[in-house]
């Protein structure tokens, strides 16, 4: 019986080469920044070496429907500096009167009225007390403000051309090329976030700094934040200091629970007088 | 033929023509990725995600301040941004290359920005993270002048670093003596 010899020198080089490239591409997959949804990594970021404040989001690929963040203010460590708020004035370049975050100051006395001011936003921080309340202060404390980041956000329900919208990944965003500037998503909104641009008349609300966690930053007030009194990182992380929070016994609450809003923004020491 | 087939064609042509100008405007007029995720355009995530990130983080001021960075990480004020008080790392620099000066803060200025955080009389201040002082109550009890700026005793960046030094100095005085 004559046995047909099989071509084995071919079969070894075609195995071998497609071993090797399917290895070098593999490791080329590695070493380029993987920008399966178009986003340049590098792309307008400060040079230098730069940490991986949230982990597993820097050079790979974003998952956008397997993503999970979460915000916590914790109340009793804000000491009102504003150092959020000229943050954010500063990495959006908000113009003057308008806030994508500010910090409020609340003041309580044994009568359990409430004394609420904010002024300019909190951007010059709180230099004086009060001097118009009357009475004694019972509690006083600093509520930091910003996008709730809601589940079910009222404002992309109402806006007639689609220009808000919730992403795969739960950031209630904005789409700056559609927005006609109507207004009725500020109007929507229990929270008071958004506010019309003075110039270019479309809506601008806080995106917790959409741009630097796609990029493996901390937001921009959470990065500046002297006594972490704001906290973000990824759910998706077990190690990550809101994960433990979130799954630890501490009283959380959100702000007006009872609209049915779904706040990813959580706050730790909140007070119920604060709405 | 039926006289009625005319009418027929007709029909049947207009709502062929209809259909194609219905589909070709919305091919025109609806974004390329809408629908992709729901009802709004899907590169407006893209879009955000591209903006510029104009905050650096103070690993990014160290890489070129390794002085500044040493004083400021042994202190007590290792939790403080750089940029909060010096300026945005963008108005600093731009494609690696030093594009603009920060301004340094002076006299008057620096007190005031201490106390943004460090006063006593915003009673809200949480003893429990900071240390507030009251003014001039402060400058009197150490027996300074009231005109003092914080930043003649305290450093800015490791506020009890001076503190400590004379502290040692004069402990180690005390003890000689």
């Amino acid at each position: 019986m004559k046995m047909v010899e099989p071509p084995q020198e071919m079969d070894r080089r075609s195995f071998v080469k497609k071993v090797l490239g399917g290895t070098i591409a593999g490791s080329l997959f590695l070493v380029f920044p993987m920008d399966g949804d178009g986003i340049n990594f590098q792309e307008g970021l400060p040079s230098g070496e730069l940490p991986e404040e949230i982990p597993g989001i820097k050079n790979r690929r974003y998952d956008i429907h397997n993503q999970k963040f979460a915000f916590i203010v914790d109340i009793t460590r804000c000491i009102g500096c504003g150092s959020c708020c000229v943050a954010d004035k500063r990495e959006y370049q908000v113009p003057d009167g308008n806030y994508r975050t500010w910090v409020e100051r609340y003041i309580k006395d044994f009568d359990d009225q409430v004394y609420v001011d904010c002024p300019d936003g909190g951007l010059d921080g709180y230099q004086k007390p009060r001097d118009d309340i009357p009475v004694d202060a019972r509690d006083t404390f600093f509520v930091p403000k910003l996008c709730n980041m809601c589940k079910e956000p009222p404002c992309t329900q109402v806006c007639p051309v689609g220009a808000t919208f919730i992403s795969p990944d739960g950031f209630v965003l904005m789409d700056n090329d559609r927005c006609v500037g109507c207004a009725y998503c500020i109007q929507a909104c229990p929270y008071s976030a958004r506010f019309l641009h003075p110039v270019t008349r479309i809506t601008e609300k806080c995106t917790w700094c959409y741009h630097r966690i796609r990029k493996g930053l901390l937001p921009a007030c959470v990065e500046v934040c002297p006594t972490g009194a704001r906290k973000f990182g990824s759910l998706n992380d077990e190690q990550s200091e809101v994960y433990k929070i979130l799954k630890g016994p501490g009283v959380l609450t959100v702000l007006k629970q009872s609209m049915g809003t779904w706040p990813a923004l959580y706050y730790m020491g909140q007070r119920l007088e604060v709405i | 033929m039926s006289k009625h087939a005319l009418h027929l064609i007709v029909v049947m042509v207009s709502i062929v023509a209809m259909a194609g100008a219905g589909l070709a405007l919305k091919a025109r007029f609806i974004p390329e990725s809408f629908g992709l995720y729901g009802a709004y355009r899907a590169d407006a995530i893209d879009e955000e995600a591209r903006r510029a990130v104009r905050h650096g983080t103070n690993a990014s001021c160290f890489g070129c301040h390794p002085y500044e960075a040493t004083i400021h990480l042994e202190g007590d004020h290792t939790t403080i941004s750089c940029e909060f008080c010096h300026g945005t790392y963008s108005d600093h620099i731009t494609d690696k290359k030093k594009t603009g000066t920060l301004p340094v803060k002076k006299g008057q200025e620096i007190t005031t920005l201490c106390l943004r955080c460090h006063n006593t009389e915003i009673k809200a201040r949480s003893t429990i993270v900071i240390k507030t002082v009251g003014m001039p109550d402060h400058l009197a009890k150490q027996n300074v002048k009231v005109t003092h700026t914080c930043n003649q005793c305290h450093h800015v960046h490791a506020p009890l670093k001076y503190i400590n030094e004379a502290k040692k100095i004069t402990g180690l005085m005390e003890a000689e003596s």
